[in-house]
Formats: structure tokens, C-alpha cells, sequence
């Protein structure tokens, strides 16, 4: 709940409604049923006796149910609770809501109860542009249902309402006569259907009331969900109810793509991003695999499935391109946007190369590896092939499609993400330095599927060698020597963009790094310009665009610091790891364990606690995954062979930690650790001190 | 004049194996309606191996649209899903097979592999 809003939801479709359950949208306002990314119940209006009623309480019951208690007459001070009203509400294929009105008085009372009912049939593009309908709308009563209809050309929508009790339907909604004994209720239960295509089939809501009403299933699969993920235990119990939170948002998040035979990916966001992302997907399967590995093999399958197979610069698509993002609205499917899919994202490749390997090295399961030889061995020829804008053996990126493509097509998307440290930005194509990272593991990991189960020696030895010299040339062009660290990006004149951003610790996760060279961007991620005390910020202090509360140039990213946390594992920083972990941890407590997807990089002694960067979504996945990466990362869980190696490295603060059936290879295992690494004592002492020297040598040297 | 769509269907036939389809086993058919008439193609797939006939068999799968809509798909100047989005094409059975097979289309006339450009001189610094 944000703003004053509800929202359930069920895969793509979903309810935001006010807090009295009432929709009342307008083109800009995001309340509604949403379904496919169109908004099918742009209102949805209870009055009694022509009055609108007044929230008591909500029950969250589930991410897709609530139930709201309502009394009579609007915000007054005085309020007459001789009636009330409870609307109980559960999405699914539409929505289906129970609505009772109980009497509790001593005399009978004859009410007029009205559902105002209307939709826009708005693209959920439209809602976020406020753009104008070019189709035709319809309204009309049949069989005992309100059919709402839209119609622009080939393209149909329709939303059909219809109640268990008797009602008067007319164009703009459903009126009924409520007689409600002393002391007794009436009830009736209301219908909200969403349908696409000509006379298209209903589907029945899913948790339809009657005598033979079964459980919710997705209830039960909630459950089966919690209980078949590793069990934690652990001396703070904070940290308890936060892996549970992520675990059930997880769940809330998982969306099953029409291809996906019943499977489900992680989505993005909830609930506007509730679609394929291939970067959102591949990252969140990857801070999951410990724990739900059945993600990252459905969203390994399905990104397959949709890969780039021609060149339209319209969806900036290539051949083995993996897609960005899938929409299914109008404007898509008028071409009027290129979400159908959308390929404009060059990091999502490399990444799908990386989790195919990560999930084999976890989970064993080779069959999954032949059956996705082609598509991944088609990310790896897009590498090389297409991605190397400027032919310089680098990752560019630059839109083809200049109306509606994406400009930056790296996760830190915004226009003012990548820039140099005087605050200028560069031209295009850009080359940022985590996709080189990138590309360099998924090279070095695509040579060890080539020699393990493709059977193909040649094509791992020349995936090893083009990935030491990228290695070799990356050190070399990307090192800002006089400030000890990798410069953000490159451009077209070869340039460094040298602002100091979060992206070296993706560095140190891909392994692109030079031994020589890790400590130093160690120490810079866990110094004071990088180092808020809650994580590591994407721009450092000090740089020209730096502001504590921009997007992507200064607040903390969660999903960034546990890859962060990952890298530094990855070089052996286990104690930097466990500082980063302690304080992204400390700050979902902020959160009642939900981390958002960005809070200000203001330092943590100032404010004390995390201060919320304003977003649409929450839970978003990848903040969603977060704990479960920083849990991997400290227990320093690593697949070896047929074994899961166990090197914790956990903040003092946490105690005694278990984490038991963790599934793999190795069937399930248990792992243990204690809380060992003083992180007060760093946060204080040497690792900022190094690190403040360096900022002296560097401002020094400008 | 040129048909698209007799071109698109003779090059499947030609290729005979399409590495994108090693994926996917059954058969799809294609009704397109021209006039009065529908012209039918009925592709057999069999992992990754191609067979083309003008049957009217049962399919795993079984498109359906207009011919001059068609041509346009088969020759790249509209894209097959958001043609199915808009109810344009109506699909029924195997939607993956779907989802599979639209790869085989064409990109746009227009669109070409993005130019790299030559090397730059050096790292100016």
C-alpha cells in the first residue's frame, strides 16, 4: 500500500483501488483493474442511499485478497455505525468481490445500494503518457451482465459484471434493493470479467463464492512455496522476518508468461512492471538460486523462447539478442510502441550466459544446458557480432529506434546515469564498463558449458582467450589511474567517462578485474565518497552530478550492493562483504523487511535511518532478492563440484545463523555460521581511513 | 507481381533445417483468407527439420488471417505479434509453437545490422 492506495494482484492482472475500494480513475490517475497492460475498470463506485462510504479498516489478507470494513457517510466527525459494510475482494482473470452490509439496529432498514461501473480500455503506456483513445466504446446490458466494450479495429476488449443477487443493470452500472433485517445482514457477491479478442471466452474469476467454494490455490501454493525454501534461523529475529517477507514477495512477483507451459519468472515489479524483463528476471534468478532455482530455469527457458532472431531497428532486436521487455497493449500491438518485444537492454545477453551457468553450477542439471545450446551460444555470437558498436572488442550500446527505444540500455537507465566527474555527458554509443564485465564472464563461464556439455574444446578455448585479452585491453583502457578505480564508461573517442560510480563492484563480480588492481576498488567502494554506512552509493560523493537523492547518481541501490557483496566475495574481501550486507540489512528493518528499490545515499550518521526514494513499485524483484544474495554472500555459500563450500563471514550483529536445506546438487544441505566481523569497528576505522587518503591524493591531483 | 507469401514458404522448404526451431516438434497451418478463398500451408516441424505442404491436415496449431496481411508479415513490413495482440491474427492451440515459429519471419526491409565503425585512432588522454 502506498499513497493512500490498495493494490492485490494476480500475475498481470491487478486492482489499485483507494482505500474504500473505490476506482475513480482518470486518464493520468494509476487506479483501476489492470489485466494484459490494459485497464479494464477505470470505475468502480459503492454508494448507499446515494452516499459514499467511509473506510474503518483494511485487511491485507494476501497479495491478492483484501477486505475492506466501510461504514456510512464521508469523513465526518460523527460517524452513524448503525450499518456497515465489509467488501472482500480477490483478484484473478478480473476480480471477484463479496459485498455485506449488516444492520445493527433494531429496526429493518430498506437500502438502495449502487455499484457505479465504467471503463477506459486505457493502455497502461497511456496512463503513464496521458494519451488520447483512437477506438470506440460500448456499453450494453445482456443476459443479466453489464458488458463494457472497446473496439479499434481487429483489436476488442470487454469487461462484463454480473452479481449473485437480483439487480437493475443499466448502462453506467448495478443498482440493488437491500432489505437488511435487525441485527441481520444481505449479501451479494459481484463478478468483474476481463476478456480480449472478438467474442472472446470468459474466464471465470478464480475464487468465485459458492457452496462448493475450494481454497484458493494460489494460497496454498503461497504455502507450499514458504515450506519448500531453505528454513533460516537466527538469533535476530528481524532478519527471520525479513528472508520470510522476501520469500512471500518472491511469490507475489512470480508471473507465468503465456509460453511458459504453467512456469513462472520473476516479474519486475509490482504491480506496473508485472511483465518480462529480461535484465530484472535474469538478475533476481540469480540472487535466488540458493533458494528457488526453478526460477532461474523457467526464466532461462522462456528469455530462450523469445530471443532476437532479425534486425528491426524498430524493437532495436538482433539476432540472440535477449529481449528487454514484453507488453501486451494496445499501443503495442498497434506498433505504436515496440514492446512486442523490446530488445533494447545489452546487458540482459552476457547475463543469460552467466545464470545458465551459475544454475548449472548450483543445480547439476546439464539437460537444461544441451536443450539452450543454441540460444546461448547465439547470446555469445551477439557479443561479438553486434553489440561491438565501434568495433573496438567492447559492448556499446545506442537505440535504433530514436522515437520510443531506450537511450541508456544499461540498468542504470536514467538520461543523467552516466557521466563524467565533471558532470558532463557523453555522446553515444556508450560503453559502460560493467557490460564489459559482463561479457567477460559470460565468455569465460559459456567456455567452461562448451568443455563440460557441449563437447566443444575449440569453441572454450577461443571463449578463454578472447576473454583474457578483453581482460588484458580492459585493465588498460578502463583504469583511472589517478583515482584508483574503473571509469564508468568509454566514449566514442576512446575517452574514459571517469566518474567513480557503483558499477566497480559489478566489476569485481564479473571477475574482469586484475588481482593487482582489487584491493584498491575494494577500498573505494567501502570508502566515504562510495560508502553511505547503509551501502555503497551509485555515484560517489564528490562528483559533479552527485545528489543524495537522484535516481542513479547517489542513492543506494539494494539489488546493486548484494551483487557488490558477491564481487567482493569473489575476491576474498569476506569482512567488506559482511559490512555491506550488515548495512542493507540493517536498513530493510527500516522497511518492515521490504527493501524499496533505491533510498537516499545520505550518510547514515546524519539521518539515522534510510530515507525512501519515491517509487511506483513495491516490492520490486530484484530489492525483493537482495536479502537472499547478501544471506548467500555471507554464509559464502560457493558450488564446488559436487559439494556447496560453507565460509561464512557474517556482521556481529546477526549471532547464530542457520540456514537448513539449502537445495543443489547435493540434494540439501544445511549451512552455519556466527556473527564474527565487527562492522562498528569498520565503519570507523582502517578501511574508510585508506580510503580518505585516497580522496586527498585524488582531489589533490585535480 | 510477387507473393510473399509463396516466397517465405518456399524458402522454409529450401532450408529444410532451422537451428531456431531444434526446439520445437508438431505442425502448424496456416489459413489465410484470400477473397473467398483460403490458401493453406501446413509447415511440419520436427526438431528443426522442415517439410512444407499445402494440406488441410489437422495442425498443433492453426493460424489464421487475412493473405494480404500475410504478405506483409512474411515479407517483414508488419511483425507477427503485435498482429496477434491486436486480434489481427487469431491463433489456436500450441501458443509456444507460435512464439517459436514468428522468429523465422523477416526484420523490416529497412532495418540493417548496425555499422561498427572503424577503430578510433587511440585513446586520446
Amino acid at each position: 500500500m502506498s499513497n493512500g492506495l490498495v493494490q492485490i494482484l494476480d500475475g498481470n492482472t491487478f486492482v489499485v483501488s483507494d482505500s474504500n475500494g473505490d476506482i475513480e480513475a482518470s486518464l493520468t490517475d494509476p487506479t483501476g483493474l489492470f489485466s494484459f497492460d490494459t485497464r479494464f475498470l477505470s470505475k468502480w463506485v459503492l454508494t448507499i442511499d446515494g452516499q459514499r462510504l467511509n473506510a474503518l479498516s483494511i485487511d491485507d489478507l494476501q497479495y491478492f485478497e483484501t477486505r475492506f470494513f466501510l461504514v456510512p457517510g464521508t469523513g465526518g466527525v460523527y460517524i452513524d455505525a448503525k450499518l456497515s459494510v465489509i467488501r472482500q475482494r480477490a483478484v484473478g482473470n478480473g476480480f471477484h468481490e463479496d459485498l455485506t452490509i449488516l444492520n445493527h439496529d433494531d429496526k429493518p432498514v430498506d437500502l438502495s445500494v449502487r455499484i457505479e461501473a465504467g471503463s477506459d480500455f486505457a493502455d497502461l503506456f497511456e496512463v503513464k503518457d496521458a494519451l488520447a483513445k483512437k477506438g470506440k466504446y460500448s456499453a450494453r446490458v445482456d443476459r443479466g451482465r453489464l458488458l463494457l466494450g472497446y473496439e479499434r479495429e481487429t483489436f476488442r476488449r470487454e469487461t462484463a459484471i454480473s452479481a449473485s443477487a437480483r439487480a437493475r443493470l443499466d448502462k453506467r452500472g448495478l443498482t440493488f434493493r437491500a432489505r437488511v433485517e435487525p441485527h441481520g445482514s444481505w449479501t451479494t457477491d459481484l463478478d468483474v470479467v476481463t476478456a480480449e479478442g472478438a467474442g472472446g471466452s470468459y474466464v471465470r474469476p478464480k475464487y468465485a463464492r459458492g457452496a462448493t467454494r475450494a481454497r484458493p490455490s494460489m494460497e496454498l501454493s503461497l504455502e507450499k512455496w514458504v515450506a519448500d525454501a531453505p528454513q533460516l534461523e537466527c538469533d535476530r529475529g528481524e532478519l527471520k522476518r525479513t528472508y520470510r517477507r522476501s520469500l512471500v514477495d518472491l511469490a507475489a512477483l512470480r508471473f507465468s508468461p503465456p509460453v511458459a507451459g504453467g512456469k513462472s519468472l520473476p516479474a519486475a515489479g509490482l504491480p506496473w512492471f508485472m511483465t518480462m524483463f529480461g535484465r530484472d528476471s535474469i538478475f533476481t534468478s540469480l540472487q535466488a538460486l540458493p533458494f528457488t532455482p526453478e526460477l532461474a530455469a523457467t526464466t532461462l527457458q522462456v528469455l530462450g523462447d523469445w530471443q532476437g532472431s532479425r534486425v528491426d531497428d524498430f524493437r532495436d532486436e538482433d539476432p540472440g539478442r535477449i529481449l528487454h521487455e514484453m507488453r501486451y497493449g494496445e499501443m503495442t500491438a498497434f506498433e505504436e510502441r515496440p514492446h512486442s518485444p523490446y530488445y533494447g537492454s545489452v546487458d540482459a545477453t552476457p547475463l543469460y550466459v552467466v545464470l545458465l551457468d551459475e544454475y548449472e553450477r548450483w543445480t547439476g542439471d546439464r539437460k537444461l544446458v544441451r536443450e539452450l545450446e543454441h540460444p546461448t551460444r547465439a547470446a555469445l555470437n551477439w557479443i561479438d557480432e553486434y553489440a561491438d558498436l565501434m568495433g573496438t572488442g567492447y559492448i556499446w550500446y545506442q537505440r535504433r529506434n530514436e522515437k520510443t527505444g531506450l537511450e541508456n540500455q544499461c540498468w542504470k537507465d536514467s538520461w543523467d546515469s552516466i557521466s563524467y566527474r565533471d558532470g558532463r555527458l557523453p555522446g553515444f554509443p556508450r560503453a559502460t564498463c560493467e557490460l564489459q564485465g559482463y561479457a567477460y564472464d559470460a565468455k569465460m563461464r559459456g567456455a567452461r558449458l562448451a568443455r563440460l556439455v557441449w563437447k566443444d574444446p575449440a569453441l572454450a578455448d577461443k571463449l578463454e582467450q578472447d576473454a583474457a585479452d578483453l581482460k588484458r585491453r580492459f585493465n588498460r583502457d578502463y583504469w583511472v589511474s589517478d583515482g584508483e578505480y574503473f571509469a564508468l564508461a568509454l566514449d566514442t573517442e576512446g575517452n574514459q567517462v571517469d566518474a567513480l560510480a557503483s558499477n566497480n563492484g559489478h566489476l569485481l563480480w564479473s571477475g574482469i578485474v586484475d588481482k593487482s588492481k582489487a584491493k584498491a576498488v575494494a577500498q573505494q567502494l567501502l570508502g566515504p565518497r562510495l560508502f553511505s554506512g547503509w551501502g555503497v552509493r551509485t555515484l560517489a560523493e564528490g562528483e559533479g552530478r552527485y545528489n543524495p537523492i537522484g535516481y542513479h547518481v547517489g542513492t543506494v541501490w539494494p539489488f546493486d550492493n548484494s551483487f557488490i557483496a558477491w564481487g567482493l566475495r569473489r575476491y576474498g574481501f569476506k569482512e567488506e562483504a559482511a559490512q555491506i550486507a550488515a548495512g542493507i540489512l540493517d536498513a530493510a528493518e527500516f522497511f518492515n523487511g521490504q527493501l524499496p528499490e533505491a533510498f537516499g545515499g545520505y550518510e547514515r550518521t546524519v539521518t539515522k535511518y534510510p530515507v525512501q526514494y519515491p517509487t511506483a513499485c513495491s516490492p520490486q524483484a530484484w530489492s525483493t532478492g537482495t536479502p537472499l544474495l547478501l544471506l548467500r554472500t555471507m554464509l559464502g555459500l560457493e558450488p564446488l563440484g559436487d559439494h556447496l563450500v560453507v565460509d561464512p563471514a557474517l556482521p556481529q550483529g546477526i549471532g547464530h545463523l542457520e540456514l537448513l536445506d539449502i537445495p543443489g546438487r547435493w540434494g540439501r544441505i544445511d549451512a552455519f555460521g556466527r556473527g564474527r566481523v565487527d562492522v562498528e569497528e569498520r565503519r570507523g576505522g582502517k578501511s574508510s581511513g585508506a580510503s580518505r587518503r585516497q580522496r586527498s591524493k585524488r582531489n589533490a591531483g585535480r | 507481381m510477387t507473393d510473399a507469401t509463396a516466397e517465405f514458404f518456399d524458402a522454409l522448404v529450401e532450408r529444410r533445417h532451422e537451428p531456431l526451431l531444434e526446439k520445437a516438434t508438431g505442425t502448424v497451418r496456416f489459413d489465410l483468407k484470400d477473397g473467398k478463398t483460403t490458401d493453406r500451408w501446413l509447415v511440419t516441424v520436427d526438431r528443426g527439420d522442415l517439410a512444407v505442404s499445402r494440406q488441410n491436415h489437422r495442425a498443433d496449431l492453426i493460424v489464421s488471417t487475412d493473405k494480404p496481411l500475410f504478405d506483409y508479415i512474411a515479407s517483414g513490413k508488419t511483425n507477427a505479434l503485435a498482429a496477434l495482440l491486436r486480434g489481427a491474427i487469431s491463433v489456436e492451440g500450441d501458443i509456444q509453437l507460435m512464439v517459436l515459429f514468428q522468429r523465422l519471419f523477416p526484420g523490416p526491409p529497412r532495418s540493417r545490422k548496425q555499422r561498427t565503425s572503424a577503430a578510433p585512432a587511440g585513446r586520446k588522454r
